[in-house]
């Protein structure tokens, strides 16, 4: 069993890679640690065969793996878990993101008590723009999740293999890992890290705004990861609040109309609000429906997950 | 977690949350009254991620008596699932689960094995005189008449911990989330007899009561959630179509009004919004026999059958070496 398994994501043909890669190599090889090198290639299969190729020696130092198609980090994390033998897991994107004296910081904090560390950029070379959407996704994610989280937009993590072993990591939740482990019980710590600067010459500034797409998705992953943390063994509370605001609506508007029947003889039916009162019980009903089917789901297949850890038995 | 091998007539299941100070004492209770007892047994607690050093207790009790059994959860999950690791740790043909705090009498465990002899495969405790503050005992008497009405399992506590299971009863459930409560409602979907009987209470020596006034809503969500489960979960298109009567019933008066007010005329020509309230009611039904339908594709997809217990496992078994019932 090695110590570390070092595992890049290369998403991009970035030809920098390689550099980052060989800087990598070279500062766990001055630690005493043993470790491996694991590169993905997630649909750069074949940018990735041309520059190992072009690179002989190096190439009999790391194991590549290719992911036949673009799947996500999670998929592929979860994909080559198996052919890793490190203890713990060091993963990086395919640009680097930290001085490297910032992932020395980072392995030595590491300690017996710990099981997942993340950094936490401190200055960050990026356009402000960036910077403010960073914070406030993390301060969102912060309010909903409760976890105290400063940078979960940095993919560099380190992590026993036992984390993600034991976390349904699926989807897009790999930017997650340390909201789901601490949900498992697992030890987070965050360590404040300088942000990598670029070799020498400062690195170009990017246009000030994402892909509205990249916005969408976001969001949509924030509200699965809040389904995720308060509502994924019990639907129906999630459902039913909903079904019950719906309905005592409803019920409100109905009883309003009513007694403006009673006391100024407006006719009940004909009015646009009568509509609105049935849609809000028809929507409202539905919706305890889908938590009723949702509860169905978890007690029917939920079996196979067991939502306790145990630590040691004597 | 297997120990087939060794097969004990009786496992005390003990849930501990934050309780370092009970934990010798309750220990040396259960001990004192299970040595009266002509059983083999075992005494399981589960430590279940407390903060207050109830492991350490727990591992200095452990030096002194090694037939402790003890697990450790990484962190706090839920009293449901500190059963469960029990129930699945057990090797007793009988389990009981006794709450941590002291508040139930380890002396009850026999009359409770007493009703366990005579047949019944679950036996609750009834806490007949509650020790507690009557802002606590007041919503769980709602609650257990609200749980007994709605699964159909009519008992007076289903909140005390203190009960007696079979172990092929309680093993085979699929239990989450905050179901403990209803282990015994559960269990009786498979056929299990269940059964109740008075037991002691004590008012709480050390620490804190764990639990809030928020958990009000939460339970009768549950309560909503098991009542569901336990009548709709093997057959959810009838539950649906259920819910679906009362639409079903306005989307004919709406259209019938709708086709009054055409031949009438009694609206003054306003007939349009009758036809859509038809249209919406109408499209509730639809809506929800498809979620009915969809939901019988979740039952028949799953591998949860829902099998009744054995019939030779209904048989009154003995217990004890004396009766040779068991090694």
């Amino acid at each position: 069993m090695l110590k570390y398994s070092v595992i890049f994501f290369l998403k991009d043909q970035n030809k920098d890679v390689l550099r980052f890669m060989k800087d990598m190599y070279e500062l766990f090889s001055s630690r005493p640690d043993s470790f491996e090198m694991i590169v993905i290639a997630n649909g750069t299969g074949g940018f990735l065969k041309n520059m190992l190729t072009g690179d002989p020696e190096f190439a009999g130092k790391i194991k590549a793996f290719e992911m036949s198609n673009k799947a996500s980090q999670a998929v592929c994390l979860k994909s080559i878990m198996n052919e890793c033998n490190g203890e713990f897991f060091v993963v990086s994107g395919s640009y680097q993101q930290l001085m490297p004296e910032s992932y020395v910081k980072l392995l030595d904090a590491r300690d017996d008590d710990t099981d997942i560390i993340s950094p936490w950029r401190q200055h960050r070379f990026d356009p402000s723009i960036y910077k403010m959407q960073s914070t406030v996704f993390n301060a969102w994610v912060r309010w909903i999740t409760g976890f105290n989280m400063h940078d979960l937009s940095c993919n560099v993590r380190i992590f026993r293999r036992e984390v993600l072993e034991r976390t349904d990591l699926y989807g897009n939740m790999y930017r997650f890992l340390p909201v789901f482990s601490a949900l498992r019980g697992f030890k987070n710590k965050e360590v404040k890290c300088e942000h990598f600067k670029g070799h020498g010459e400062p690195r170009k500034a990017r246009a000030g705004f994402y892909h509205l797409s990249i916005y969408l998705s976001r969001i949509i992953d924030i509200f699965t990861l809040y389904f995720n943390t308060s509502f994924i063994k019990k639907p129906l509370r999630f459902f039913s609040s909903i079904g019950i605001i719906s309905i005592v609506i409803s019920i409100t508007i109905n009883f309003i109309l009513f007694l403006q029947k009673i006391f100024y003889g407006q006719n009940m039916a004909l009015r646009p609000m009568f509509i609105l009162a049935i849609f809000l019980l028809v929507v409202g009903v539905q919706s305890a429906g889908m938590g009723l089917l949702g509860e169905i789901i978890v007690f029917t297949h939920g079996r196979r997950k067991r939502e306790y850890i145990i630590e040691k038995i004597i | 977690m297997d120990r087939a091998n060794e097969i004990m007539d009786l496992s005390i299941v003990v849930p501990l949350y934050n309780e370092c100070e009970n934990v010798p004492e309750l220990y040396g209770k259960i001990k004192s009254e299970l040595e009266k007892l002509p059983l083999t047994y075992e005494i399981i607690f589960i430590d279940d991620g407390s903060t207050d050093g109830t492991w350490d207790v727990i591992e200095k009790l452990k030096a002194n008596h090694p037939a402790l059994k003890a697990i450790k959860f990484r962190h706090n999950c839920g009293q449901t699932s500190a059963m469960v690791a029990g129930f699945n740790y057990a090797s007793g043909e009988i389990i009981v689960t006794l709450d941590g705090d002291l508040q139930n009498d380890p002396s009850d465990i026999s009359i409770l094995l007493e009703k366990i002899k005579e047949g019944y495969d679950i036996v609750s405790g009834w806490r007949k005189e509650r020790k507690d503050h009557f802002s606590r005992v007041l919503p769980s008497r709602i609650a257990n008449a609200v749980i007994s009405v709605a699964t159909g399992v009519k008992l007076h506590d289903y909140g005390c911990t203190l009960k007696a299971y079979r172990a092929e009863c309680i093993k085979q459930l699929h239990a989450y989330g905050e179901m403990h409560r209803f282990f015994p409602a559960l269990a009786s979907m498979t056929g299990a007899r269940v059964t109740e009987i008075p037991v002691k209470h004590h008012p709480r020596k050390h620490g804190t009561s764990k639990y809030g006034f928020d958990r009000i809503f939460k339970v009768f969500s549950d309560i909503l959630a098991m009542s569901l489960i336990i009548r709709f979960s093997s057959t959810p298109l009838k539950g649906f179509v259920f819910c679906a009567i009362p639409f079903l019933f306005l989307t004919f008066c709406f259209g019938l009004m709708g086709c009054l007010a055409v031949l009438l005329d009694f609206t003054k020509g306003k007939d349009t919004i009758f036809f859509i309230a038809t249209a919406l009611s109408g499209m509730g039904v639809i809506h929800l026999i498809t979620l009915g339908v969809i939901g019988e594709l979740v039952v028949s997809t799953s591998d949860l059958t829902h099998t009744r217990l054995p019939e030779t496992t209904k048989k009154t078994i003995t217990i004890g070496k004396d009766q040779g019932g068991s090694n």
